[in-house]
């Protein structure tokens, strides 16, 4: 039998009716080579947090794809997004992972540029270029688009692309989920701390489509709930606010995001949480009671995991996270995973929230340690000649979605599994790979911006 | 050829000769090695350069002129 591992992506790989998707997908290296250029070079990106760069000529160095990339802030203020490769001979011209300079300078011949990308220093420009190099066109190559959202800060290496906003669509309140602050006011959160970074021998899919809502695979996490990592002593998270509301997977076909989400009865109170600490207790019941009063029937929801297409993981509540995951060949991941707390939180809101967010995530978290132990065997054992010619199942909960879903009078946008009875729904992994598949197969955004032709002949 | 200069340490005011003979005052040190950002204060090959500040590349660096 012929395997398609040198082929690359053909339609079929990817077969949502049936509800399977060949291993190919995973460990195929020529597909990988296509992800970069229509995949990561066409998405939006997660690249840091303006909290990381709070002041003129701050950067973090972070990663779009395989690429490294420099977030700074200029002399004016101003946030920008480059490419960390000089425009001579492509050396790194930042090998630091974030600091505060006048200039980035290229070790290897000298080449400087300023934090507004501008080639300011250009070593024997009149001896060697007689002047006559135009430096105004030798600047560092900057990212066409960039948005900055509540503090989060994202990038898009394609012009043709939608804005961040209309990308995001109508899981933008989802978003929100994790960006607004525990009382619902409007952003207000930073960054925790430093940026865990870590690699996997996976590749990316495997915690991404973790990340969209699999919630099968809680059984991965029996021993930490065993133990009680939890912030009340039990279990690795609060569960009692879970277990009087509907679980829903909430997935948006048309933009390839997707996220779990408990949608709580109208007028239940929320029960206690965080139980270990009495002033982190009454930190986030005071929080829970305003948030109720700003954001009405929407605080009905309460944020679980989700996804934005195609690599920025969520996990809006416990912990409050965001992660990336960075591709580093078909066979490798690289995790960055930021922290986030509200601001204004008190310190000792602050210290309680470290101690339980490492205690959960990261290399050495209890809970990810497993997830990293299932994505690195999975992939492992999917990578053999006999193995790759078998599919995985999707199956699970086919059939079962609903458009305009709606309880107890708060209607919830997008395509939605009522997952309370089922327990389990594989719904949100097949809405990352039909997107997935998606931009593997369209040629430009004309093709992947479905909804501006459904809202087109809504307009006609 | 003159000994290299270690530019990294340079404080701010620090004068420095240049190829050619030219002066200058340090302003600012990025301290990565490569650049000062220094005003001359003298330039016999060109005069006019007097006052200006420019990125002042490490190699063109030739001495490090202590305060009189």
């Amino acid at each position: 039998m012929m395997t398609a591992r040198e082929e690359g992506y053909r339609s079929g790989l990817v077969d949502l009716g049936a509800g399977q998707i060949s291993r190919e997908i995973f460990v195929n290296d020529e597909i990988y080579r296509q992800e970069l250029e229509r995949l990561f070079a066409r998405v939006w990106l997660f690249v840091g947090h303006e909290s990381q760069i709070p002041n003129p000529g701050d950067f973090f160095v972070s990663g779009m794809g395989e690429e490294s990339v420099i977030l700074c802030r200029d002399r004016a203020g101003k946030a920008h997004v480059f490419l960390n490769s000089c425009r001579h001979r492509g050396m790194k011209v930042c090998r630091y992972d974030e600091g505060n300079t006048p200039v980035f300078t290229c070790p290897y011949h000298g080449w400087s540029y300023g934090t507004d990308g501008k080639l300011v220093g250009v070593p024997y420009f009149r001896e060697a270029y007689h002047e006559t190099l135009d430096k105004s066109q030798w600047g560092l190559i900057e990212v066409p688009q960039l948005c900055v959202y509540k503090g989060t800060v994202w990038a898009c290496w394609d012009p043709e692309a939608p804005s961040f906003f209309e990308y995001l669509g109508d899981f933008r309140p989802f978003l929100d989920l994790s960006l607004d602050s525990w009382d619902g006011g409007e952003g207000g959160t930073e960054i925790l701390g430093g940026i865990q970074k870590w690699l996997i021998p996976c590749n990316w899919k495997f915690p991404a489509e973790n990340f969209c809502g699999d919630s099968y695979h809680n059984i991965s996490h029996r021993s930490v709930d065993l133990v009680g990592i939890g912030p009340s002593g039990s279990g690795r998270r609060d569960l009692q606010e879970r277990m009087m509301a509907r679980r829903l997977h909430v997935a948006f076909y048309d933009r390839g995001h997707q996220t779990g989400v408990y949608l709580f009865p109208k007028d239940q109170p929320m029960p206690p949480s965080y139980q270990h600490s009495p002033v982190v207790a009454e930190y986030f019941a005071h929080c829970e009671a305003e948030r109720r009063k700003k954001r009405g029937e929407w605080a009905r929801l309460i944020g679980s995991p989700g996804e934005i297409f195609p690599t920025t993981a969520l996990h809006p509540r416990q912990p409050r996270t965001i992660a990336v995951w960075h591709p580093r060949g078909p066979h490798k991941t690289e995790v960055w995973r930021w922290y986030m707390v509200d601001a204004a939180a008190p310190p000792e809101v602050k210290d309680f929230l470290r101690d339980y967010y490492i205690r959960y995530s990261g290399p050495g978290g209890m809970t990810e340690q497993d997830d990293m132990e299932n994505w690195n065997y999975a992939h492992a054992a999917s990578r053999g000649t006999i193995a790759r010619r078998h599919p995985y199942s999707y199956e699970q909960g086919l059939g079962f979605e609903v458009d305009h879903y709606e309880w107890q009078g708060l209607r919830i946008p997008g395509t939605v599994t009522d997952i309370t009875e089922a327990k389990s729904s594989e719904h949100n992994l097949r809405n990352l790979y039909r997107r997935w598949a998606e931009f593997m197969e369209a040629d430009s955004w004309a093709e992947l911006a479905t909804w501006r032709r459904a809202e087109q002949a809504a307009a006609e | 050829m003159s000994e290299p200069v270690n530019i990294r340490p340079l404080a701010p005011g620090t004068r420095i000769v240049l190829e050619g003979g030219a002066v200058a005052e340090i302003v600012s040190n990025p301290a990565d090695g490569v650049w000062v950002f220094a005003r001359y204060l003298s330039a016999p090959d060109d005069p006019g350069r007097v006052g200006q500040e420019e990125m002042i590349f490490a190699q063109d660096i030739i001495e490090i002129r202590e305060a009189t």
